[in-house]
């Protein structure tokens, strides 16, 4: 510990000083202690004893009075003895007195000397680590005082005041109470497009100059709660509600922790902001269905959209897939159309050179070959036309109905029905269903 | 009395005479010393102090610490467009000038602080009624500040005390506002939802369309090739059948019709209703035919 020059020649005088004025405080106490044992005396026994009772002192007050007293002796004759004494004590104290004056005088000596190191011992104070004190010279500013065991000069010349320096302190800004003018809570505020928003935020800070703490502002840490309820509303303020709610919010507790910063330095509080938590940001509960109901429309919106894209990514493949299919199909029909062109016009030019070989006989041939296999199979009704044909009503749709059966009526139970059906007309009806099914027997070889 | 009488006797008095006459001032003070009633001097400067013992002169102390000013009041004030704002403010000050402070004020803080916000508030009230709310609330916010502290810089001298800062605390709308506010601000958001749903809803509906449409256009594409390479295909064709037969176009036009007649007539369900007189093919059923080409033919 080191002091300045000035302070320690200030302090070199003002300890005999001090050794003296405490000596003095001793006789005082001494002198107030013997006085309701005068009185005693002067009204009789009972009274004494009254007093002695009164005399229990701390014991040590006692031993100085009497060291006075012996010095005292000689100038106060008989009648300086101590009342105590005086009143019958006498053959034991007489002889108590008679140590000389020079054994008294090193007592009191001794005496001062530990009331002196008790008092300079009361200006040893620890400063626990993270914590600084300052100490004050007749409260003047005089030094601050790091961790560590300290000593200063006792009191009436200097005092410390210890405060924590690195601990983290904390304050939390927006609480639930409502303001009776505006029906707001205390964490509501306006934002710029005059809607209204709840911010709840800690502030976290520590001193940075002990000194400055504790003498330039009356209430340093109310001034943080204040700086922070000022700067959020000024920041909030200035933001539209979309920005605070979405967009700025992590921003927000940095421009809060700038914002604050500047106030207390222009304070000068010796205050650092070392964080802001920023705990909720959200609507007032009374329009926080409608913002809930925002949230969820913008999803509404991105389902619609992804279901859209869902249906189009299952439509377009889809669509390329028929794509794919009508071309390959056509060129499928395109290899087919020209492989049977090719076919047929080989088949024909075949038959064409035969044909030319023996055109009339290959021509008839064809021909019966090609009415064969189309009578054979079809059925059909041969009329006279010679024998009045005008005149023939056939039942068409039932040999039709009757075609469309199939094949199952042939044989003979068939052709009944099927003369029967012409019997007005007077024309020849030949049911060719025996020959159909000699045709297909010939088909079947 | 005695030697020691004497000494105790002085002792005492000295101690009397210094706990009168020294005095401290600490650093978070500045002391006034008065004499006989009057401001004698004013000390500043912290630490061990020397005055005339109290009949002559007597000491005040004052707190020399910046004070703070909180808006004691909500009054609501009007804005320009007659909006009625309740502006919560806080000012930040200090004694400077002591001997001002006393004779204006006495040594109470207190007291000062209640003469000093209805002024404050008078400032405001002037700087924010020719503002609007915007102003106040955001672009002007800063300058509201400035001014208030401009007009306050006389009376702050008057009151022996320097203003440091004066800021806005909240800026609030009335009670009644506020209710219709929460009403404004469920409107817009239900305003923004109704939007977002229909443009999620429209860019959906958009997608789909945009889908349908190259759907169409993949499959038209896809039927013009198709029907182009058919097409080619059926040229082709054409033009193998037109070499072909054209070699013999008589025999190619009988020989394709016995095909086409063998190709229409092969169901059961087909009825032909045939006069034999007129048939070739029946010239031997009316025994007409003496050649003995058919059966020769049949094979």
């Amino acid at each position: 510990m080191t002091l300045p020059p000035s302070f320690a020649a200030e302090a070199a005088p003002a300890r005999p000083w001090a050794a003296l004025a405490s000596a003095a405080r001793a006789l005082l106490a001494g002198a107030w202690a013997r006085l309701p044992g005068r009185r005693g005396r002067d009204n009789g026994a009972a009274m004494a004893q009254n007093g002695g009772g009164g005399r229990d002192g701390p014991p040590d007050l006692d031993e100085l009075w009497r060291d006075f007293n012996k010095k005292l002796t000689g100038l106060f004759g008989g009648k300086g003895g101590p009342p105590r004494r005086g009143n019958g004590g006498d053959p034991e104290g007489g002889p108590n007195f008679q140590p000389s004056m020079r054994s008294a005088g090193v007592g009191a000596a001794l005496i001062a000397g530990v009331i002196l190191l008790v008092w300079l011992g009361s200006g040893i104070f620890v400063v626990q680590e993270g914590q600084q004190a300052v100490v004050t010279q007749f409260g003047r500013y005089s030094h601050t005082a790091d961790a560590g065991l300290k000593w200063r000069f006792p009191y009436p010349f200097q005092a410390n005041e210890t405060v924590s320096v690195t601990q983290l302190r904390s304050k939390e800004v927006g609480r639930n109470a409502v303001t009776q003018a505006t029906g707001l809570k205390d964490s509501s505020m306006l934002t710029e497009d005059e809607n209204i928003i709840d911010i709840r935020f800690t502030v976290q800070y520590r001193l940075t100059d002990a000194r400055a703490f504790l003498f330039e502002n009356r209430e340093p840490e109310e001034a943080v709660t204040l700086a922070a309820e000022s700067a959020v509303r000024e920041i909030v303020g200035k933001s539209k509600i979309d920005s605070v709610l979405y967009e700025q919010r992590d921003a927000i507790a940095s421009d809060l922790v700038r914002s604050i910063q500047e106030q207390l330095d222009r304070l000068k509080t010796g205050i650092v902001i070392v964080n802001v938590n920023v705990q909720s940001v959200q609507p007032p509960e009374q329009v926080q269905a409608a913002f809930e109901d925002t949230l969820k429309a913008g999803q509404d919106g991105d389902r619609l959209k992804k279901e859209g894209l869902a249906y189009a990514s299952a439509e377009i493949p889809k669509a390329q897939g028929t794509a794919a299919r009508l071309r390959q199909e056509a060129e499928g029909y395109k290899s087919r159309i020209v492989s049977e062109a090719e076919g047929d016009s080989e088949r024909f030019a075949r038959q064409l050179a035969e044909y030319q070989k023996a055109p009339q006989v290959t021509r008839d041939r064809l021909y019966i070959n090609a009415m064969r296999d189309v009578y054979s199979s079809v059925t059909k009704v041969m009329i006279d036309s010679r024998n009045g044909a005008s005149l023939l009503n056939l039942p068409l749709d039932r040999l039709l109905q009757q075609a469309a059966a199939g094949p199952a009526p042939s044989g003979p139970a068939a052709a009944p029905a099927t003369v029967e059906a012409t019997p007005a007309s007077s024309g020849t009806v030949d049911v060719r269903s025996r020959e159909a099914q000699r045709g297909r027997d010939r088909e079947g070889r | 009395m005695n030697r020691l009488g004497f000494i105790i006797g002085g002792l005492l008095l000295v101690l009397l005479l210094a706990s009168s006459t020294l005095f401290i001032v600490d650093q978070r003070q500045v002391a006034v010393v008065y004499e006989f009633g009057q401001i004698k001097e004013v000390i500043q400067e912290p630490g061990l102090k020397f005055k005339l013992p109290p009949p002559f002169q007597n000491v005040g102390f004052l707190d020399r610490r910046i004070q703070t000013l909180d808006s004691p009041e909500t009054r609501p004030i009007f804005t320009a467009e007659k909006k009625s704002l309740v502006i919560d403010w806080l000012v930040k000050w200090r004694v400077t000038d002591p001997r001002q402070f006393i004779r204006n004020n006495g040594v109470d803080i207190r007291n000062l602080e209640a003469r000093l916000s209805p002024i404050v508030h008078a400032a405001f009230n002037e700087e924010v009624t020719k503002r609007t709310v915007g102003g106040v609330l955001s672009t002007q916010r800063d300058k509201v500040m400035q001014d208030v502290r401009a007009r306050l810089a006389d009376d702050a001298k008057s009151f022996g005390i320097e203003i440091l800062d004066v800021r806005i605390k909240r800026v609030d709308f009335v009670a009644n506002i506020t209710e219709s506010i929460y009403s404004r601000m469920a409107s817009e958001r239900k305003q923004v939802a109704n939007q977002l749903r229909a443009t999620g809803g429209a860019e959906g509906e958009k997608i789909r369309a945009d889908a349908d449409r190259q759907r169409e256009v993949i499959v038209a594409e896809a039927y013009r090739d198709a029907q182009k390479l058919k097409g080619e295909g059926d040229a082709k064709a054409s033009a193998i059948f037109a070499e072909s037969f054209g070699r013999d176009p008589q025999f190619a036009q009988f020989y394709r019709s016995l095909d086409a007649y063998r190709a229409s007539f092969r169901n059961k369900g087909d009825l032909i209703v045939i006069d034999p007189s007129g048939s070739e093919f029946f010239k031997a059923l009316r025994g007409s035919g003496l050649q003995p080409a058919a059966p020769a033919a049949r094979k």
